[in-house]
């Protein structure tokens, strides 16, 4: 019997591509033979944009990075801006990043957690992780006025103080996450189709992980024992007991699972985190609107959720970055899907994309 | 002569009967699916939402009737009626009292299921005029996962047939005892399951899968033609959960006449309601877990359902 | 603790899921779904509200935005002192956040906004007689202030601040001009009477205060000019004296019974005042000279800055007519100093202080206006000795300073090994001033410590003895008349209080001055001439520094007026039109169309254009005035319509006159200023 590889663009625009991405895939019946990430669909020059806008106007580009994690890029980049400018940043004002970053972390691997629930059909699951999300975007909401693109991270410090209340509210939602969790955790991933629908797909080895730069909960899913957070503490973390998950097989199931447990162990750190909280300036002192920093560079990463997200900035003393260039876990954990889909179905394929989580806002830029 | 016009009229009864239980059945099944995932579903028009339809029905009449440009044009436009034909004929055999089914016949039990199962070509018609490689795929996951659990259905529904000693759906009614229900218990599980898979739902519905395939074998399809497969398949579930009601669980048991009616339809609503928990409960199977699960699990189930049945048929 | 662990803890690996493998496992777990979706079917949704439950609208909601308030058309509301009502809107408006920051960082919180809305409405009267209330003598204070409003103004985050001190120089000279139909003594409702002693800025503003509240007042002056440290002290090519003595008068004119070349101690006894009165208040300020303990001290040649400016201030004379002069001192008091030393004759004026260029304590324009008139700064050098021949000066020997504060930012100089010797005729030593008091508590129970310092309560302003209380520099220290005005109010609370018989504290909140730290100078490139500061006009360096003529020459009433209206109205919810939120979007979202003929009515239209809007709110936020406004009505999303509408009683309003007020503050047509331009 003569078969022809039939060829399926699967995108830009497709339910499960998460955001506007083509993959360009070669199927031979069910199993794929060839994939091909086409990425670009939704580039926007972010990058050549901040060139031309003030340091503080460059904020709300950010946003627009990795929209489901806005406040990581917000903070990476004021990190570089910070250093770049030798600004001292308050500490309540870095403790208020770290709660609103591991509450983005929540936020962040409910959509990938979900993601994964939605791609192989289990759409209850999706949005009972969306409900919890739902419930960090209030959080956010009362804090910033913006439920996707906060804005909220900035040079020097914060926008906005702590509302009244909002701690109590923050520590009502840390205490009944944790069990939301682990009933999705019986949920979906103790169910037996799930189970089959995610174990033994997509497996990443370790080394390629390292090897490819991915990063993340997507590089801890093969074991890959790296958090920034950890290993190059910036801001407070030190100051934190947390545990950092990680998965031995590699597959999806384990890079979904990751994401599960580190949603639990960000509660530990913003319970930790609103225990040493004190009262203080949210912003720096002495900033001026403009801001000018000296002719330099400065680079920062952090951990978003996604992996190491990193901002280059060079000033050459004007008012406006000469250059930045960010790094995107997104697009380096993206690179190795070719690597571990081929040879999977095509249900497959998309189960594997999701457990990758890429948001192609930070992948195109 | 009048048996052809008794079968228009009840083939207009069957379609109508089928759109008002589609029309109910999606309101139906967006409000279960919202309560199981923290939502309301809608609730905006009409009491708890429940006139939705009445506002989705005419916007679907009036939506741009599209037909892709490479498309096979009369298979494309006749696809959509080929899928509900089937679904409206099998209505024609349900016992829905006592006695009493609008095409009484003495093969009624092998014509519901043969008749539905034209549908695979329908579909295959739609996924091959549509030119399309995600209908294309759709329609060739369903040609295999239909005829594949065309298998456990039939050998499901067997030992009704054995222990009523006739194909007759009105027979198997009357014969029906109440403990025909621990005894059929496999079968009848078996058979909502391989229903499930032959009217292409979650978790078995790959040939729609929206997060792989968009929507499968009608993804071009729009307004009025894609709303007569949306029909087609609300009218596999209730046909398929009134034909298991009346067979399986014994039509209006424990009552009669006009009451009887009425539990018929009582259990066939929770036969459908289980449908849709069972829908938005599972994640979707993967094609070789879909066939696996057929060959290995369904069909050995059924036959030592006919095992046991044959041990006791001598009995009676 | 229990949270703790009641925590799950992260098992080693996360692949082995949370039930395990075959099918009897398999079916449970399936199972078990069937049980959870059950069970959420049933219970009520966690974050769905609508329409279930109204929605609230969460304190911060961004939506589109929406300019409340339409140009001009509201009035802002006047700071006015001085009653209980003024301090609790001021700690209300502290708290809210809401204080403009030029009042806010004002020691006395002159109402710097209300006056540039006054003057911009031309009623320039009105203006001064709102900042009298707080700023007791705003003609003087508008030539010599330090003015930490300016440096606070937000207009220094866009361009430059506000002219607020040639402002109230300006009101004054228009005052001046209808100042006999203006004034009538405050009628005196309380029967009871109040001394003062010393009528430098601190006592004027404790009288006035208490004059208002219907007190009689007392004031007892040594000098036979009231005034104190601004009579004395003020060079007067700052100060003409007649601007001080008319505004002096004024508040004679309101009822203050005013006794010059009376000295307490000598003339009258400060028992006998309080027997005679219902509380005395000193402010008597500082009247000594610090000299360093080095040696040749006592040679002659050596002075005090306050006995040299005295001298050069009313004899014209310090004789130093072609001497050499050495300032010892780097604050503003050494500047005046050295500045004074030229105009009286000297033939070299040198400036030696411990700072280095830019620690100075003086204020930069000050020392940048003497080193125009010929002054010669040396910096980071300590005296380490007077060289004298004879008992004549003949020449400083100083001692490089390798910093003068330590780490935690104490005073605590470092000296090197170098050593150099300025050769000088005079040295004048500028080094701060002391209290000489004893002999005005002479025969009290007042409490003087060691130093000869009054003990007094910093806050409340009161003395060991009931009834007798201090404000002024003999409280805070050398520092500014600003200051001294702030404290003479707050005394007259506490006066006020103590002789209604209310608790001296109270409620009252002790409100610090905030610092607001000193701006860089802004980068005006591409700013257009007419939105730029107003350059006060000063006399020639060359001419000025041999007389006493003033300096700073004033604006005029068109440059006064265009300089009002380039204020923001910060936090007073009426847009100014200044066009801000234009230039911080970062999407160009927000479009301005300006009518900008002259003669032609002036319109600013606001365009919003919601396609591009990203709604990040940097526009809201960097609203000087909170005009701009986030809304919920996130389905509204267009730009109020009244803004681009006249009403009748703008059309009818003549197209010159009153408009900066209102429509469009920064460019009024009819109105064109000659301003410098760029280079």
């Amino acid at each position: 019997m003569v078969t022809e590889e039939l060829t399926l663009n699967i995108g830009p625009s497709h339910p499960s591509t998460h955001g506007v991405c083509r993959l360009l895939v070669r199927l031979d019946g069910e199993i794929v033979t060839h994939v091909e990430p086409i990425i670009g669909h939704l580039h926007r020059g972010i990058e050549k944009m901040a060139e031309n806008r003030t340091y503080l106007q460059v904020v709300p580009l950010t946003d627009r990075l990795d929209y489901v994690g806005s406040m990581y890029a917000n903070w990476a980049y004021c990190r570089a801006v910070e250093r770049l400018a030798g600004i001292r940043v308050p500490e309540r004002a870095e403790y208020i990043r770290v709660i609103v970053c591991e509450l983005q972390r929540i936020a962040s691997h409910m959509m990938g957690i979900g993601s994964s629930a939605a791609d192989t059909g289990a759409t209850s699951a999706f949005l009972y992780a969306f409900a919890q999300r739902d419930l960090v975007i209030d959080l956010f909401e009362e804090l910033c006025g913006a439920r996707l693109t906060y804005n909220y991270v900035r040079p020097g410090g914060v926008s906005f103080d702590l509302p009244d209340g909002w701690v109590e509210r923050c520590r009502a939602f840390t205490a009944q996450h944790p069990k939301a969790m682990l009933e999705i955790d019986g949920f979906f991933f103790g169910n037996a189709i799930a189970r089959a629908r995610l174990k033994g797909v997509g497996v990443l080895d370790p080394d390629a992980a390292v090897a490819w730069g991915v990063s993340g909960p997507s590089a801890r899913g093969s074991g890959v024992d790296w958090d920034l957070r950890r290993d190059d503490p910036y801001s407070v973390y030190p100051r934190f007991d947390f545990d950092v998950p990680i998965g031995s097989n590699g597959d999806a199931f384990d890079r979904a699972r990751v994401r599960l447990w580190e949603c639990i162990e960000s509660c530990r750190i913003i319970d930790q985190a609103l225990d040493q909280l004190e009262p203080g300036p949210i912003m720096a002192d002495g900033l001026p609107r403009l801001l000018a920093p000296r002719p330099g560079d400065a680079y920062d990463h952090i951990e978003s959720a996604r992996g190491s997200l990193g901002v280059y900035l060079v000033s050459d003393g004007s008012p406006r970055p000469y250059r930045m260039k960010v790094r995107s876990p997104a697009f380096c954990n993206l690179a190795v899907l070719p690597l571990i889909a081929v040879g999977h179905t095509l249900s497959d394929l998309l189960v594997i994309l999701g457990s990758l989580d890429p948001v192609f806002g930070e992948v195109d830029r | 002569m009048s048996s052809l016009l008794l079968g228009i009229l009840w083939g207009v009864a069957g379609v109508l009967v089928i759109a008002g239980g589609a029309v109910i059945g999606v309101w139906w099944e967006r409000k279960v699916a919202g309560h199981i995932q923290l939502r309301y579903g809608p609730q905006q028009i009409g009491p708890a939402g429940s006139l939705q339809m009445l506002a989705d029905v005419p916007k679907l009449l009036f939506k741009e009737d599209i037909v892709p440009s490479g498309a096979d044009r009369p298979l494309f436009k006749w696809a959509p009626l080929m899928a509900f034909a089937p679904v409206a004929a099998a209505m024609a055999v349900i016992p829905f009292a006592a006695g009493w089914a609008p095409f009484d016949t003495s093969v009624g039990v092998l014509f519901f299921l043969a008749v539905p199962s034209l549908e695979v070509v329908a579909i295959l018609v739609a996924a091959w005029a549509q030119r399309n490689s995600y209908a294309a795929i759709g329609g060739l996951r369903a040609a295999s996962q239909m005829i594949a659990y065309e298998v456990p259905r039939t050998l499901a529904v067997a030992p009704l047939v054995l222990l009523a000693g006739s194909l007759r759906p009105t027979e198997v009614v009357a014969a029906w005892r109440w403990w025909w229900l621990p005894l059929l218990a496999i079968a009848f599980v078996v058979y909502l399951i391989a229903s499930i898979a032959e009217m292409n739902r979650g978790p078995f519905d790959l040939p729609e899968a929206e997060s792989e395939l968009v929507a499968g074998y009608f993804a071009d399809y729009s307004g009025m033609r894609w709303a007569i497969f949306m029909m087609a398949e609300y009218g596999a579930v209730i046909t398929a959960s009134l034909f298991a009601a009346a067979t399986f669980l014994g039509a209006g048991w424990p009552f009669s006449g006009a009451l009887g009616v009425v539990a018929l339809v009582v259990k066939t609503s929770v036969l459908v309601t289980i449908v849709m928990w069972t829908k938005w409960t599972l994640p979707r199977v993967r094609q070789d877990q879909l066939l696996r699960f057929c060959w290995v699990v369904l069909v050995p189930a059924t036959l030592v359902q006919l095992a046991i049945v044959g041990v006791v048929l001598p009995w009676m | 603790m229990d949270v703790k662990r009641d925590r799950p803890v992260v098992p080693a690996s996360v692949s082995d899921g949370p039930t395990g493998d075959g099918l009897v496992a398999g079916a449970r777990s399936i199972a078990k779904g069937f049980a959870y979706t059950a069970r959420a079917g049933v219970s009520k949704p966690l974050t769905v509200r609508y329409p279930k439950e109204k929605l609230t609208v969460s304190p911060r909601w961004r939506g589109p935005l929406a300019l409340r308030g339409v140009l001009g058309r509201d009035e802002i509301p006047l700071l006015r002192a001085p009653s209980y009502a003024y301090n609790e809107t001021i700690d209300g408006l502290y708290r809210a956040d809401r204080l403009p920051p030029c009042v806010g960082s004002c020691p006395a919180n002159v109402d710097a906004r209300g006056q540039a809305y006054l003057i911009a409405d031309d009623r320039v009267v009105e203006a001064y007689e709102l900042v009298r209330d707080r700023n007791i003598l705003p003609g003087v204070l508008g030539r010599i202030c330090h003015h930490p409003c300016e440096s606070a103004c937000k207009r220094n985050f866009f361009d430059e601040p506000i002219a607020i001190r040639p402002l109230h120089r300006f009101a004054f000279e228009e005052y001046r001009k209808v100042r006999h139909e203006r004034i009538s003594p405050f009628p005196r409702t309380q029967g009871k009477s109040v001394c003062i002693v010393g009528s430098g800025p601190s006592g004027l503003a404790a009288a006035y205060d208490l004059l208002k509240l219907g007190y009689r007042v007392v004031m007892y002056e040594r000098e036979r000019k009231p005034g104190g440290a601004l009579n004395t002290g003020v060079p007067a090519y700052r100060l003409p004296r007649e601007v001080l003595y008319e505004e002096i008068d004024d508040i004679v004119g309101l009822g203050l019974e005013l006794n010059t070349g009376v000295e307490v101690g000598k003339d009258v006894t400060l028992p006998s005042l309080m027997r005679e009165h219902d509380a005395v208040l000193l402010a008597v300020g500082l009247q000594q000279s610090r000299i360093l303990p080095i040696p040749g001290t006592d040679a002659e040649g050596v002075v005090g800055a306050l006995e040299f400016l005295w001298s050069a201030n009313f004899k014209h004379e310090a004789g130093v007519r072609g001497k050499r002069v050495l300032v010892i001192g780097g604050g503003n008091v050494a500047v005046d100093v050295a500045r004074c030393a030229l105009r009286v004759g000297a033939s070299e004026v040198r400036l030696a202080c411990l700072e280095s260029e830019s620690e100075m304590p003086c204020h930069p324009w000050e020392i940048a206006e003497a080193l125009d008139e010929g002054v010669i700064a040396m910096c980071s050098l300590g005296p380490e000795e007077v060289l004298t021949k004879h008992d004549t000066v003949v020449g400083m020997r100083m001692r490089s300073c390798l910093s003068v504060f330590d780490e935690m930012g104490r005073f605590a100089p470092k000296f090197g090994d170098e050593t150099t010797d300025v050769p000088t005729d005079v040295v004048v030593f500028a080094i701060g001033q002391a209290p000489k008091i004893d002999t005005i508590v002479a025969g009290t129970e007042l409490l003087v410590s060691g130093r000869g310092q009054l003990v007094v309560d910093g806050t409340l302003f009161t003395t060991s003895v009931p009834g007798v209380f201090a404000c002024g520099e003999i409280v805070t220290g050398p520092g500014s008349a600003i200051g001294s005005i702030a404290t003479g109010h707050e005394a007259a609370v506490s006066i006020h209080r103590y002789l209604q018989g209310l608790p001296l504290d109270g409620d009252r909140v002790a409100r610090p001055v905030p610092v607001y730290q000193k701006h860089a100078p802004a980068d005006t490139r591409g700013i257009e001439s007419n939105r730029r500061r107003a350059v006060m006009p000063m006399a020639d360096p060359e001419e000025r520094a041999k007389d006493f003529r003033q300096v700073e020459l004033g604006l005029t009433r068109q440059e006064a007026t265009a300089e009002a209206m380039r204020c923001l109205r910060c936090e007073s919810e009426v847009c100014v039109g200044c066009t801000f939120c234009a230039r911080t979007c970062p999407d160009y979202a927000i479009k301005v169309e300006r009518v900008d003929e002259a003669g032609a009515r002036c319109l600013t239209r606001y365009d919003l254009d919601l396609t591009k809007c990203c709604f990040c709110g940097l526009c809201a936020e960097q609203c000087p005035t909170k005009a701009l406004h986030h809304t919920g009505q996130y389905e509204l999303s267009f730009w109020h319509r009244d803004l681009m509408v006249f009403d009748k009683g703008e059309m009818l309003r003549p197209p010159t006159g009153t408009r900066a007020t209102g429509r469009d503050g920064i460019s009024p047509p009819g109105c064109p200023v000659p301003r410098r331009e760029d280079g």
